[in-house]
């Protein structure tokens, strides 16, 4: 037991220190996280307590909607739990660096197993725990428990967490048995991508708004069957749901202790049968995630692409792209992105297909085109999404090798030109691809058509010289996985100045586009006050996009070159 | 020169090929490298050497245009580094003491991208020059495999051989022997004296002082970034006053005050 507490303290002493010589710039940061933080909570809350009052205000099936969506948010909280146990389970128990001090100290395995699922534990809960808080809390809220709902919730969400820690760490440990860890880490995050992906499609095919208009069903059986869930009484969740319910309904909850003994007892049990396997098996697997393996590189058809997207290029920058294409297309944690990106798509445009216009009290040609409008602003801030995740981390995707660029003959300036003209043409198809997919499925005016189009062309070079310059300004060279960088706080001021800069287009652009929309409807001309009005907001627009190029890129050099 | 090597491109300076003026870097008020002032010679291979901490790597990385200097100038090839900085690393090979590198590209890729960043074209030449080179570091095996599989000496290899390609006029090396077996260690010796002798000034950092006293021509002692000794390594046994190894003039001379110069700075100092 003393050496497992020693080897939870490097964690603990690493943290204490990490907050006791955080200087003035790292204050800040965490000042501004912790806002942003508290924002989204105050959201998240403000939606969760909104849709819980309105349950409540639908006779007979208010609560019966308000339960089932507990069951749902708690099951998709466990599948969200069990995955990244298995991801963050890999990293903690195979691939760490420290791994190797800790398995040449003199402790038993279970006791180096034990430490590092608590590591597991600790770096895969806390992101869903607080998620889920203010979710739980409009519950409160709105249905008023006692005290025992508060004390069950404590409780049974660490029990629920134990076990979707049990159930992840053993998953890994048989795979990394069967594939090595570095492969494992491929085939995790293939198939949680392409599982995610698939997920996302199925349940935004299955139309879920549906459910609060029992209209669209025939009889209320077939409404009741729609809403019930994939739930099951050997599920923990169902446990949990289940005594929690009973503490917001008032009802008796005899069957509370019940669930308690179950789900305390199965989270033992998979505690114990974890220590079991690993006794058998996490050594064996440690041990040959050290070994090299010889990777031979697949190559033709990537040559031909990348000899294709190169060629326009002189030799320097061609090398770059030579080598940014290769890296992201040789990294399977990279590249099955593209796939959530595909899914992504698909519904985006297939929301446009099934929007029920028909039922708006406003003249159709008016709602087309004010929709297509602010699918401009829609669509920009999906891009900005992407760019955080694909643009944002390409300086930082240099790594430790970042030295090979500053010692070259290369300047900087280039560099992250290149990474801007790199990501610049596939932004602009993804962008042109939303908008004049989702306009034609609106059957939109050819000016809202050439509008839209043409102001999310000029975005996009907004949208990624802000990525690119935000990267350099916050480059993180030290990662583990890339994946990192766009969770950090760069990540989250790129997407608050990116959604800004597309907001702040769609409202320059929006009065114009109103009274030009309006006249070609009434069919009255527009005066010549409103024209100048018009090419003042158009110019106001255009000014923005060119200082939203210029000047990150600028700033990002700035720091890039100072980066010590 | 035929190949499109970046050395092509680096006009020829004689004397002094690397200049260090009132070099100093400081970092949150340490003076880490502290009023530097140093000449190499061309087709010099020149020790630095220095106990842990001493500001070897700093300066070394200063010279590779890597970290910015607080103070002073690094005239490279009769360039001011600052001034001029693709000018200079044209003319530049930087090898760092731990070989991160881009672990998705095969070792042959690597090779051509670098060939890429210093401007050398596709040429028949070039393609040979990289074959010569993976050959002689003994890494033609592995030219078609990731360097994510490559063990530590072998990308340190790599790095070396990527140095050399461009055919540079200075090599900078930051403890060029770590991660190298007795026959990566030879190889690498006999590399950088071959390279000395075709006139390519090579400024190398070590801990191992049986490597600077066998192949060094010139060794510079720095010792909390200032340089307290230089000289060839029977100068520096004769200032030390010591007879035998250079580990004993090395103790001898950082064991804490500082002694006099094997040669006067000064003379070196133009």
């Amino acid at each position: 037991m003393r050496r497992l507490c020693l080897l939870l303290s490097p964690r603990i002493w690493g943290f204490r220190n990490g907050l006791s010589n955080a200087g003035g710039k790292s204050r800040k940061r965490t000042f501004v996280m912790v806002l942003v933080g508290l924002a989204f909570w105050a959201l998240l809350f403000g939606l969760s307590f909104r849709v819980l009052k309105y349950f409540q205000s639908v006779e007979v099936i208010g609560d019966v909607l308000a339960h089932h969506l507990l069951g749902m948010i708690l099951m998709v909280f466990f599948s969200l739990l069990i995955f990244s146990h298995i991801v963050t389970a890999l990293s903690t128990l195979y691939l760490s660096s420290d791994l190797e001090l800790c398995h040449a100290c003199p402790a038993a395995v279970e006791e180096v197993f034990l430490s590092r699922a608590v590591y597991t534990v600790m770096d895969s809960s806390w992101m869903v725990i607080v998620f889920g808080f203010p979710v739980m809390m409009a519950y409160a809220f709105v249905f008023n428990p006692g005290f025992g709902f508060y004390f069950s919730l404590l409780h049974m969400g660490l029990g629920v967490t134990l076990i979707a820690a049990g159930i992840g760490i053993l998953i890994t440990m048989i795979l990394v048995r069967i594939f090595p860890a570095q492969r494992t880490r491929d085939v995790i995050m293939l198939l949680g991508v392409c599982g995610l992906g698939g997920l996302y499609m199925m349940f935004r095919l299955l139309r879920p708004e549906r459910l609060v208009d029992p209209d669209a069903f025939f009889s209320i059986a077939q409404y009741m069957a729609a809403l019930q869930g994939p739930d099951s009484p050997y599920l923990p969740t169902h446990w949990m749901t289940e005594t929690l319910w009973a503490y917001l309904s008032g009802s008796s909850g005899k069957e509370a202790l019940f669930h308690c003994g179950l789900l305390w007892s199965t989270a033992g049990a998979l505690a114990v049968i974890n220590v079991w396997v690993a006794e058998a098996i996490y050594f064996s697997g440690f041990s040959r995630s050290q070994e090299a393996k010889r990777r031979r590189a697949g190559k033709k058809l990537l040559d031909f692409f990348i000899a294709l997207v190169k060629w326009p290029f002189k030799a320097e920058i061609g090398a770059i792209i030579d080598k940014d294409l290769r890296a992201f297309f040789r990294d399977n944690t990279q590249w099955s992105q593209l796939l959530l990106l595909g899914a992504l798509v698909v519904v985006y445009v297939y929301n446009f297909s099934v929007l029920p216009l028909d039922k708006s009290p406003i003249r159709i040609d008016f709602l087309q085109n004010e929709i297509a409008f602010f699918n401009v602003g829609l669509a920009g801030f999906v891009l900005s999404a992407v760019s955080v995740r694909f643009i944002f981390p390409a300086v930082s995707s240099e790594g430790a090798a970042f030295w090979i660029v500053q010692s070259s003959p290369v300047p900087l300036k280039r560099f992250l030109w290149t990474k801007f003209a790199l990501y610049l043409l596939p932004m602009l198809v993804l962008g042109e691809v939303l908008i004049v997919l989702t306009n034609h499925l609106l059957e939109v005016t050819p000016f809202m058509m050439a509008l839209s189009s043409v102001t999310m062309f000029l975005a996009v070079f907004g949208i990624v010289a802000l990525g690119v310059g935000m990267g350099a300004m916050f480059p993180n060279f030290k990662h583990q996985n890339i994946a990192q960088v766009a969770t950090g706080f760069g990540g989250l001021m790129f997407m608050i100045l990116s959604a800004a800069f597309v907001a702040l287009v769609v409202v320059l652009e929006a009065g114009p586009v109103y009274v030009l929309v309006m006249a070609q409807i009434r069919g009255i001309p527009v005066a010549g006050w409103q024209w100048f009005l018009i090419v003042l907001s158009f110019s106001a627009v255009l000014f923005i996009m060119v200082a939203a190029v210029y000047k990150p890129m600028k700033i990002g050099l700035k720091a890039l070159s100072e980066h010590e | 020169m035929p190949d499109g090597s970046a050395n092509s491109r680096c006009r020829s300076w004689t004397i002094g090929m690397i200049k260090l003026i009132h070099l100093t870097k400081i970092y949150k008020g340490l003076h880490a490298v502290d009023d530097l002032n140093l000449e190499v010679k061309e087709g010099t291979l020149f020790g630095f050497l220095g106990p842990n901490g001493a500001g070897k790597t700093t300066t070394i990385k200063m010279m590779a245009g890597i970290l910015k200097p607080t103070s002073g100038s690094i005239l490279i090839n009769g360039m001011d580094l600052a001034k001029e900085p693709q000018k200079v690393k044209q003319c530049v090979g930087f090898i760092p003491d731990r070989p991160y590198l881009y672990e998705k590209l095969t070792g042959m890729e690597f090779m051509k991208f670098i060939a890429g960043l210093y401007g050398m074209d596709h040429a028949r030449a070039t393609e040979e020059r990289i074959h010569h080179l993976l050959d002689l570091f003994d890494l033609a095996h592995w030219r078609d495999e990731l360097i994510e599989s490559y063990s530590h000496g072998m990308k340190q290899r790599l790095v070396m051989g990527s140095a050399l390609l461009p055919r540079p006029k200075v090599l900078v090396v930051d403890e060029p022997m770590v991660g190298l077996d007795p026959r990566g260690s030879r190889l690498v010796k006999d590399i950088f004296m071959e390279e000395s002798r075709r006139k390519t000034t090579l400024f190398m950092s070590t801990h191992s002082l049986e490597v600077a006293a066998e192949v060094c021509q010139e060794i510079a002692i720095i010792q909390a970034g200032k340089i307290i000794a230089r000289g060839s390594a029977e100068e520096l046994k004769k200032a030390a006053g010591v007879e035998g190894s250079l580990e004993s003039v090395f103790l001898k001379l950082t064991e804490g005050k500082r002694i006099a110069h094997a040669t006067p700075l000064s003379a070196s100092q133009s």
